[in-house]
């Protein structure tokens, strides 16, 4: 049975219940104001398809769980103009998404974002773009993820984009 | 009975294959579908050359699809426009992974023959002689060309791709090629080798940043630069026209005069002197026409004895000459005169 330690920090003039409330607000600025939507595609890690050696996906070979849907505040980095290593070859490489999402709310969707995971984002009406996940913000007990020092509210996840040979959704 | 073994049995009716032939298989080879020389061999034939040699050799499949090759050497100005119509491109107008291209280092260094001492001022050598006709006339054309100019180009073989799979496939080809350490490509006729260099990996290991591998093969073509516009051409001797040229006035030889010999030589002997010696310069027949206070006297030639009281002597050019008399009065000076005919 889990320990449940009620936290008292910054007790004098914060509590459970302002906490909550921030975090209410903080979703209703998010999703009725913002409303900033992602697709989160779950690897199903006992059906896809790997490499027996190296272990790699492959061609056509990730199999993932019924797409989610869910809102989090999303930042993209710019693309950055570069040489793919000595090959001469010109790429304007996509920057990656920054998603900074409730942990409430994945708490309430009853997900969990995990390292390969991948998550959708529609550019505009006709293209997604798909990211995978390179850090999943699991470790989120810096002050700036727990409230000033209450306890974690949200997690930030970082996912670098991928191409059409890696995934394509459907 | 055995025959012995000297005795052929058979007679070839064919010559057996021998390396001149190929030679000849291999010159033939220079010439094919163009002139009787050999083709130019340029910067662009060997870049071109090269890519085919990716292309076909070095081409890969992986899972049954062929992993797509850039079809053009890479170089700094040409990406932007090419990628525009490029087939395996993303919305991105990126290249999608797995992708083969090849990069051609831009300096081209001298092969290593030529940066020993050489024939200098480039020299054209004699290279075929080719018959014509006029049409009144055979002749030959004498076609000569310049000694090649080695040289090396680097190129990196890169291939970019997410899955070791591919890269294993990669490598396994190209190593297979160069098992024997080169491998060649025929360009404009010429076979040009090729050697494997290095092979480094240059894979995204950034954790947040796309993940790729990226492979590089360094190769090196060891080419050489034979220019079309040097060869010379020019038609050989098709008849000589001999003249000579005689005087037809017949002149009988003339005896050679010499005027400083004189045809009377007199000889004294001075009190006291019996003995004379003289060189002669001539060939000469002399002739003894008198003598005075003379009793006999002695011929030497050479110091040879030749006669005593002679009347006729032969002398040859150089002949040292010496003559001994014996006086009848000794107390007198004495005298031999002598009549020379040159022969």
């Amino acid at each position: 049975m889990d320990k449940r330690i009620p936290i008292n920090r910054l007790g004098k003039f914060f509590s459970e219940k302002d906490f909550n409330l921030e975090i209410s607000m903080g979703q209703e600025w998010l999703l009725g104001d913002m409303n900033y939507t992602c697709v989160l595609y779950r690897i199903d890690r006992n059906k896809i398809k790997t490499d027996d050696v190296y272990g790699e996906t492959v061609q056509d070979g990730i199999i993932f769980l019924p797409p989610i849907e869910f809102n989090a505040y999303v930042g993209i980095a710019a693309p950055t103009n570069s040489l793919l290593g000595s090959t001469k070859v010109d790429q304007v490489e996509p920057g990656n998404i920054t998603i900074s999402v409730y942990l409430k709310t994945l708490k309430d969707l009853d997900i969990e974002i995990n390292y390969g995971d991948y998550v959708g984002y529609y550019d505009n009406e006709n293209f997604v773009r798909y990211y995978t996940v390179v850090n999943d913000g699991r470790v989120n007990s810096d002050i700036k993820h727990t409230y000033k020092g209450y306890k974690p509210f949200y997690r930030t996840i970082i996912a670098a984009p991928v191409g059409p040979n890696e995934f394509k959704a459907l | 009975m055995a025959l012995p073994n000297k005795i052929k049995k058979n007679i070839p009716l064919k010559q057996p294959v021998s390396p001149f032939q190929r030679r000849e298989e291999l010159a033939n080879l220079l010439s094919e579908k163009g002139t009787f020389l050999p083709k130019s061999l340029l910067h662009a034939d060997l870049d071109s050359g090269f890519l085919e040699f990716v292309k076909n050799e070095l081409s890969i499949s992986v899972s049954g699809v062929k992993i797509p090759i850039v079809d053009i050497l890479i170089t700094t100005q040409n990406w932007s426009q090419f990628v525009e119509t490029w087939d395996f491109q993303n919305l991105d107008k990126n290249l999608e992974p797995p992708f083969i291209v090849t990069v051609r280092t831009p300096e081209v260094k001298f092969g290593d023959p030529s940066i020993k001492y050489n024939i200098p001022n480039r020299k054209l050598y004699h290279y075929a002689q080719v018959p014509t006709w006029d049409g009144q006339r055979h002749g030959m054309d004498v076609y000569k060309i310049p000694q090649p100019v080695p040289i090396l180009i680097t190129y990196n073989v890169i291939i970019v791709c997410n899955r070791m799979r591919e890269l294993n496939q990669f490598n396994k080809k190209i190593i297979e090629k160069f098992s024997s350490k080169q491998a060649y490509q025929l360009i404009n006729g010429h076979y040009i080798p090729i050697v494997l260099d290095t092979i480094s990996d240059e894979s995204i290991m950034d954790l947040e940043k796309r993940k790729m591998y990226i492979q590089k093969y360094t190769m090196t073509l060891q080419g050489f630069l034979l220019d079309e516009d040097e060869y010379e051409v020019s038609p050989a001797i098709v008849r000589t026209f001999q003249v000579y040229e005689f005087n037809d006035k017949v002149k009988s030889k003339k005896k050679k005069k010499n005027e400083n010999l004189p045809s009377d030589l007199s000889i004294t002997f001075v009190l006291g002197i019996n003995s004379v010696e003289l060189k002669s310069d001539y060939t000469t027949d002399m002739n003894i026409s008198n003598t005075q206070n003379v009793k006999e006297f002695e011929v030497y030639i050479n110091n040879n004895f030749y006669g005593t009281d002679l009347t006729k002597i032969q002398v040859n050019s150089g002949d040292l000459l010496r003559f001994e008399v014996v006086k009848i009065n000794d107390q007198e000076a004495s005298q031999i005169l002598i009549q020379q005919k040159l022969i």
